[in-house]
């Protein structure tokens, strides 16, 4: 029938245990615990339990401790937990409900009902869970699709900047270096991995707007005029207007990093910087990370106008405020990760 | 007298028991034997703190649970009377309950330690 499946038996009086274990030992795989702590060490170390049935009262930890720390790592979302107890305590039951119980059986209890209530919302959460799993494929390649629809258009846009696309998974890779080495070294810039996903994935269309500029422009092998720069500049503001007009190839998220980096990877920490003079935290933690990626990349790669540096010498450019002044913090973090950058090994990983 | 028999004399409802281990006597006679040891383990006399006794509220819920499950009735009426008035604050009307129902707990007990002897 169900043997696939394992429901974990939490009780710390071993007969009740026993008789629980001897109702549902045909069906399923059973596995005991005398307490809280011993529950959570079960579903630690093993992620195929299908229903917890669980006391309430009990010593070393008790089963509303269990709910709580369920809700903390998330277990209780996908694993069913059942109150069986002898407490009638209205609020205790209350509690056991708020906290994600999906029942309450009251001991003594009645063998036959008890087997079909639980087998019935166990069905449920595998389905559930199936169904949860395959939405979450269905969306990982809608985003893997949208992805390359962003680097095919990013990558169109390079040719005409005489790059090959390269630049684009150049920037990616940088950007995933230090805005994850970022998150990690300081609490006020910390995202979880999903959205440094999303930042990677939104910094390939850092340079759309320079569709908008003219070749002459764009290619001119020597230094560029006053005038000439300041058209050149407007490939940011440029940039959003143009993303404006196609947000439905990427999701929200995307757009909205997407739009921001592109109008703000110019911006300087001291105010410096261009389309609108923003300094210091005023810029967004993405918007500076790009900044610093694409400074990096433009150095050492060869341009029209420039040979490229080397990294030793484009990373002593950028300390020494050569290419504008960044957030102290993000640099930290690009001296944290030079060891890595220099390696290039990061590149093929994008 | 058959054991279970003798059982269901001192009020045990052995059917209803034995229904919930899916008539399996052998186990149902095993968790028997388990449960002197219990009341014997999670012990409430009569003569407990009546300023202090969340301990002892704790011993007679466990024996309330386990005697339910194994339906011996007469134990599991009275410890669901006895949690329910330390609860309210009232162990001087729990000791009452407990005064009465001791007796016939230690028949039970006699009982199923006569058996496990065998």
């Amino acid at each position: 029938m169900e043997k696939g499946k394992t429901i974990l038996i939490v009780d710390d009086v071993d007969i009740n245990r026993t008789i629980l274990a001897e109702v549902f030992k045909n069906d399923y795989n059973i596995i005991e615990a005398g307490n809280g702590k011993q529950a959570l060490k079960v579903m630690d170390e093993n992620d195929k339990i299908s229903a917890v049935l669980l006391d309430l009262l009990m010593p070393e930890m008790n089963g509303l401790d269990v709910l709580r720390e369920m809700n903390k790592n998330g277990k209780i979302k996908s694993i069913p937990v059942f109150l069986i107890t002898a407490a009638n305590s209205e609020r205790l039951l209350l509690d056991g409900y708020h906290l994600g119980a999906v029942d309450v059986i009251m001991k003594p209890f009645l063998t036959h009902f008890l087997r079909h209530r639980i087998s019935n919302v166990i069905e449920l959460y595998a389905h559930r869970n199936q169904l949860e799993s395959i939405v979450e494929e269905q969306v990982q390649k809608l985003n893997e699709v949208n992805r390359s629809m962003v680097e095919t258009l990013a990558t169109l846009i390079e040719f005409r900047d005489c790059e090959s696309g390269e630049h684009v998974r150049r920037i990616c890779g940088l950007t995933r270096i230090l805005m994850t080495k970022v998150s990690e070294m300081y609490p006020e810039y910390r995202l979880p991995k999903k959205e440094i996903d999303k930042i990677v994935t939104s910094s390939i269309l850092h340079d759309v707007g320079k569709i908008s500029i003219p070749d002459g422009i764009l290619n001119k092998p020597g230094r560029l005029t006053k005038e000439e720069f300041e058209i050149m500049k407007l490939h940011t503001v440029k940039g959003c207007e143009i993303l404006e007009q196609i947000p439905h190839i990427m999701d929200q998220g995307i757009y909205n990093y997407s739009s921001d980096i592109c109008r703000h990877h110019h911006e300087r920490w001291d105010g410096s910087g261009y389309p609108d003079a923003l300094a210091g935290d005023d810029i967004s933690i993405w918007a500076q990370v790009v900044s610093v990626a694409d400074v990096y990349d433009a150095l050492t790669s060869e341009r029209v106008y420039k040979p490229p540096y080397d990294h030793d010498a484009a990373v002593n450019m950028i300390y020494n405020g050569e290419c504008g002044v960044f957030n102290p913090k993000v640099l930290n973090a690009f001296e944290a990760s030079l060891l890595t950058i220099a390696g290039k090994d990061w590149i093929s990983e994008e | 007298m058959d054991f279970l028999e003798e059982l269901k004399e001192l009020g045990v409802n052995t059917e209803e028991g034995l229904a919930r281990l899916n008539k399996n006597e052998a186990l149902y006679k095993k968790l028997l034997g388990t449960f002197t040891g219990l009341i014997e383990n999670y012990y409430v006399g009569p003569d407990f703190d009546e300023m202090d006794y969340e301990e002892i509220t704790e011993k007679a819920h466990a024996i309330k649970g386990a005697a339910g499950n194994l339906s011996i009735t007469p134990v599991y009426s009275a410890y669901t009377r006895i949690v329910e008035l330390l609860r309210a604050g009232k162990p001087q009307e729990a000791k009452e309950v407990l005064k009465k129902i001791l007796p016939i707990q230690q028949g039970i007990v006699r009982c199923i330690d006569k058996y496990k002897a065998q």
